[in-house]
């Protein structure tokens, strides 16, 4: 009804191309746009391709009218009422040099217009029409370019954890991934370049296999934001995307040298591009870092050190008519795991909490040695898209990824050598998106299909952790946005089948004590060693739906409320995990008999984007039926003493939260910004707090900007991280002999440490122009203090406080 | 154009969704192969050359214990438990321990081979409360490590006054010192742990 009203408005015939006939819906949004006059709209981004910030006060005029408008706080602007004939827009600013730019101009856009300051290098500036705004209303939150290269060291999840709601869940100093309002792992989508990464995140020493410095952008959605890519990421998603490369003759990039004092470690990443005018583009990009054994405050923490190597390497062509682009990339990295966290049992366990400090302290070395882990991601991808007019897209993407995780220990005898977990997984994606578009309205719709294989490389002397499967998945989703001016609309809904074809060993002794004969009896398919083998398919069917509503309150002020409902199929580890986890002296069962998990979630975010006091205030709570978790639920009794077992069920949860941004301007160069995270999560069944959930974290940051003095930029960091107190009471008992006598002693690995208080200073200088490139150089402090501190969610806190001071000298080349 | 396109491709995807994919090959079953399964104690006295064997053999198997905490020492079944090794007072004993690998019962794998292969990374210990009645140290027939240091794999219990005694053997797997009078003083990892009662009469 409403595009016949505009239509009727519009009072013009629609244009019909005979050959879009069968694909009505197509038609009618598409056709409508030829109607249209003098109501188009320019909405865009100007940013300062120094700072990559985005720049206020750009005054953006139309050339030969008197229409303009200034660039908001945000770097945002809206140009309305515009005609076709519209199309060339002059941009000045007071920096920067006048610009007056055609553009192809014929339907409503969203740009990025990247503007040099004058005191560099005056390159032209780069109009590059980008998706911007996701088929969503979700607020969507990013990294500036320092702050993402602030983390180029470390790796992801440090960057994300910059943006509130966000925390890391992390295995000692190097291994760690992101927690989104209380939630991680297969909860957490992280998309690159389009792609679902599957890593096997089922882990919660797994991090992420993805190399943060082969992406230009980094954006966040809290909640499930983007359907088109993931159905099953209650927590949120993360998409990390590369730019677009210029339309011009060129051989450009940025190079990264980081020296970190704690490890005596760096890295070295550089990515450059060769790009034409005719749209086509070469990128390359590569990361090597290594590092020795990290030290808290007071000792070497033995055995963390790491070692990365990561190369990307594309080949593409973007065109008005069509984009096609070819990547592959190599992720490795090596990692060692501190010597003390590997213990034997429930006794050393208690030894390890007991002495507070690690058993083994050697001298620093950089010898990565057992236990320790070895991750390698391959990904190959292959993408077209193409437009059939301005405002219909479609596009395929096929794409294989290749994991390879291996988990050494240290071990004895003939396999100590082999790796204890040597798990491969291929998956192979195909997708097929729609897209439409008008002046108003945005729609995506698409097909996948996924297939997914999980092989463990056989000889490893160890039962394994994951049970082999095969994984199809196929589906359909639709997602839609309809914007006007003061109320924007958006859904979104996916479908996916899962089928899990696995075979799985059972010892015997544990199918009887669970009594899994009566249902999987009929599909033992071999017995051997005491051991039964299944081979069982098991098949879900999961309804994500995503809605939003963003009103626009005034200018500057918008209301937004999300509804998520995520359907989320167990994780082949939640229903088939069996194994004993080292460094927690347990053994993890799955439940083969899960359902699939319900998630429902509301976020609403009060936003004020632009003026002296900006801020983001954002409630949400979260209802989840049937939502997996891991709790201990009784002992195994082994030879080296009684083993607690934690088993993954299905229990009602409610999650409550707060997230706060703000930042208030003094002047142009003293800068204040805040934000805090709150989330409390439940058990509504047995009225228990969840486990590992985050506790309220302040993080608070001061900038001066020195601008006469050489560009120098001072910040103040400090991240105030609170005693958790509510946690599940998940207390062990052990025996030992204290002054000649046995006794029973608590295992406490339920009580959270107490709070901290973390600062750091930045010091960034430039960009200085030196001859054909720019430079610029920062010093950061971590942990200035040297204080000493642990960590709720660092899973090797019995063992070791977290890391001391670090010094990071970071030296920036754009060429 | 469009309508080819978008034919072919839903088509394609259509064929795609229906092939079924099911995984064929079996994978092997996994051979345990560092997993301690069996601890053997031959008591020889060493007044008459008589000689007692006592297996400590741990399955693993599932308490049913419900989610409340529950002493690792207590439970009905932990066999380790009530095992008691008699020894007459005033007497020297042999205690030869062994580790054995039993999860293949067609090719069990004796561990204590392996223990000595990398004596540098392993220890025995014998941890009771301190008691005149009863004490231990190596004895022929023992292994020693590059240091000097002997493994405790065989050792000579000298006892004198009648007494129970609760007694856990540990062998540890790198232990931080070889020298200790507590649990604690070794550091380390423990592969093995099990309980017996010295009933000395």
């Amino acid at each position: 009804m409403i595009f016949i009203a505009l239509l009727t408005k519009c009072n013009c015939i629609p244009f019909i191309n005979t050959k879009k006939a069968l694909v009505t819906i197509h038609l009618v949004t598409s056709s409508f746009i030829f109607c249209q006059e003098c109501n188009l709209k320019i909405k865009g981004y100007i940013i300062d391709s120094n700072s990559n910030s985005v720049l206020k006060g750009a005054v953006i005029q139309i050339v030969g009218k008197e229409v303009n408008t200034i660039s908001n706080d945000d770097g945002s602007f809206l140009l309305e009422n515009l005609c076709v004939s519209d199309n060339e827009l002059k941009i000045s600013h007071i920096n920067c040099d006048q610009l007056i730019k055609k553009i192809d101009f014929s339907e409503s856009l969203n740009v990025i217009i990247i503007m040099n300051h004058k005191v560099e290098a005056l390159d032209e500036v780069i109009i590059s029409q980008r998706k911007i705004i996701s088929s969503s209303t979700a607020k969507i939150f990013s990294l500036s370019e320092i702050e993402k290269d602030r983390y180029s060291n470390s790796g992801l999840s440090g960057a994300i954890s910059q943006i509130s709601g966000v925390t890391t869940l992390s295995t000692g100093g190097n291994i760690s991934q992101p927690v989104i309002h209380g939630m991680f792992g297969s909860r957490v989508g992280i998309i690159y370049d389009g792609i679902l990464l599957e890593n096997q995140q089922w882990g919660q020493d797994h991090a992420p296999n993805v190399d943060v410095n082969a992406f230009e952008n980094i954006r966040l959605i809290k909640g499930s934001g983007a359907l088109r890519y993931s159905g099953s990421s209650p927590g949120g998603v993360i998409i990390l995307e590369s730019s677009l490369p210029k339309k011009i003759d060129s051989l450009y990039g940025k190079t990264l040298i980081n020296g970190a004092s704690n490890g005596l470690g760096g890295s070295l990443t550089s990515s450059w591009i060769k790009s034409y005018e005719n749209g086509k583009y070469l990128k390359a990009q590569g990361t090597f870092k290594t590092s020795g054994d990290l030290n808290t405050p007071q000792y070497v923490l033995s055995n963390t050190g790491h070692n990365e190597k990561n190369l990307s390497l594309s080949f593409g062509s973007n065109t008005d008519s069509n984009n096609w682009k070819l990547y592959f990339s190599y992720f490795n990295t090596e990692i060692g795991i501190l010597k003390s966290s590997h213990i034997g049992n429930v006794g050393d366990l208690l030894i390890a909490i007991e002495n507070k400090n690690p058993a083994v302290i050697d001298p620093f070395s950089y010898d990565i040695n057992y236990p320790k882990q070895s991750n390698t991601h391959y990904t190959t991808s292959i993408d077209f898209s193409k437009y059939y007019d301005l405002n219909n897209k479609l596009s395929f993407k096929y794409s294989w990824q290749k994991n390879n995780r291996k988990e050494f220990d240290i071990r004895i005898g003939s396999v100590k050598n082999t790796a204890a977990l040597n798990l491969n997984l291929d998956t192979h994606n195909l997708n097929t998106n729609y897209e439409w578009k008008n002046s108003f309205a945005r729609f995506n719709s698409g097909l996948f299909f996924q297939i997914q294989n999980n092989y463990s490389t056989p000889g490893t002397g160890v039962k394994r952790l994951i049970p082999d499967y095969l994984k199809t998945k196929f589906g359909s989703y639709i997602t839609g946005k309809i914007d006007d001016n003061y109320i924007n609309f958006g859904f979104g809904v996916r479908y996916e089948y899962n089928s899990n074809d696995v075979h799985k060993y059972y010892r015997n002794t544990r199918w009887d004590a669970k009594n899994y004969e009566e249902i999987l009896g009929p599909y033992v398919v071999d017995e051997i060693l005491s051991q039964k083998l299944i081979k069982k398919v098991f098949v879900f069917n999961t309804l994500s739906i995503n809605t939003g509503v963003l009103y626009k309150l005034s200018e500057n002020k918008d209301l937004n409320i999300q509804y998520n409902y995520i359907e989320r199929a167990p994780d082949i580890a939640e229903m088939f995990s069996d194994g004993l986890h080292h460094a927690l002296a347990s053994f993890e069962y799955g439940d083969p008999f899960l359902k699939k998990e319900k998630t429902h979630k509301v976020i609403i975010n009060f936003d004020k984007k632009n003026g002296v006091f900006k801020y983001n205030l954002s409630p949400f709570i979260t209802f989840g039926k049937n939502y997996i978790v891991i709790e201990p639920s009784g002992f195994e009794q082994t030879i080296r003493g009684a083993f607690p077992v934690w088993e993954f069920s299905p229990y009602n949860v409610f999650f409550k939260g707060l997230d706060l941004d703000f930042s208030y301007n003094f002047n142009d160069y003293i800068k204040f910004k805040h934000n805090s995270s709150y989330v409390n999560g439940i058990n509504v069944d047995n009225n228990e707090a969840l486990v590992g959930i985050p506790p309220l974290i302040l993080n608070n940051q001061l900038s001066f900007y020195f601008s006469n003095l050489k560009k120098v930029l001072i910040s103040l960091f400090s991240k105030n991280v609170f005693h958790q107190k509510l946690f599940p009471n998940n207390n062990t008992v052990t025996s030992i002999f204290e002054n000649g006598l046995r006794v029973d002693k608590i295992v406490d690995v339920s009580t959270p440490p107490k709070g901290y208080n973390d600062l750091g200073v930045n010091f960034s200088f430039g960009p200085y122009k030196m001859s054909s490139f720019k430079m610029n150089v920062s010093l950061v402090f971590d942990n200035v203090l040297n204080n000493n501190y642990r960590n709720y969610l660092n899973r090797l806190r019995f063992y070791s406080d977290e890391l001391g001071r670090n010094v990071l000298l970071q030296i920036k080349i754009n060429h | 154009m469009l309508k080819n396109i978008y034919f072919k491709a839903t088509l394609l995807s259509i064929v795609l969704l229906f092939i079924s994919c099911e995984k064929s090959d079996t994978p092997a079953v996994e051979n345990e192969m560092e997993v301690f399964t069996n601890a053997t104690i031959v008591v020889t006295n060493l007044a008459d050359n008589s000689s007692n064997t006592y297996v400590f053999e741990v399955e693993g198997h599932d308490h049913g214990h419900d989610h409340s905490v529950q002493p690792q020492n207590q439970g009905d079944d932990d066999h380790a438990d009530h095992t008691e090794i008699e020894l007459a007072a005033n007497s020297e004993y042999e205690f030869a321990i062994t580790f054995q690998n039993n999860s293949d019962a067609s090719n069990p794998i004796d561990m204590t081979a392996e223990v000595i292969e990398e004596a540098d990374d392993h220890h025995v210990f014998y941890e009771f409360a301190a008691s005149s009645s009863l004490s231990y140290e190596s004895t022929t027939g023992d292994t020693l490590d590059s240091n000097g240091n002997p493994l405790n794999l065989v050792t000579k219990w000298t006892t004198t006054t009648g007494a129970v005694i609760d007694v856990a053997a540990y062998l540890f797997h790198i232990p931080t010192s070889k020298v200790g009078t507590t649990r604690t003083d070794f550091g380390g990892a423990v592969d093995v742990e099990i309980d017996f009662e010295a009933h000395i009469e």
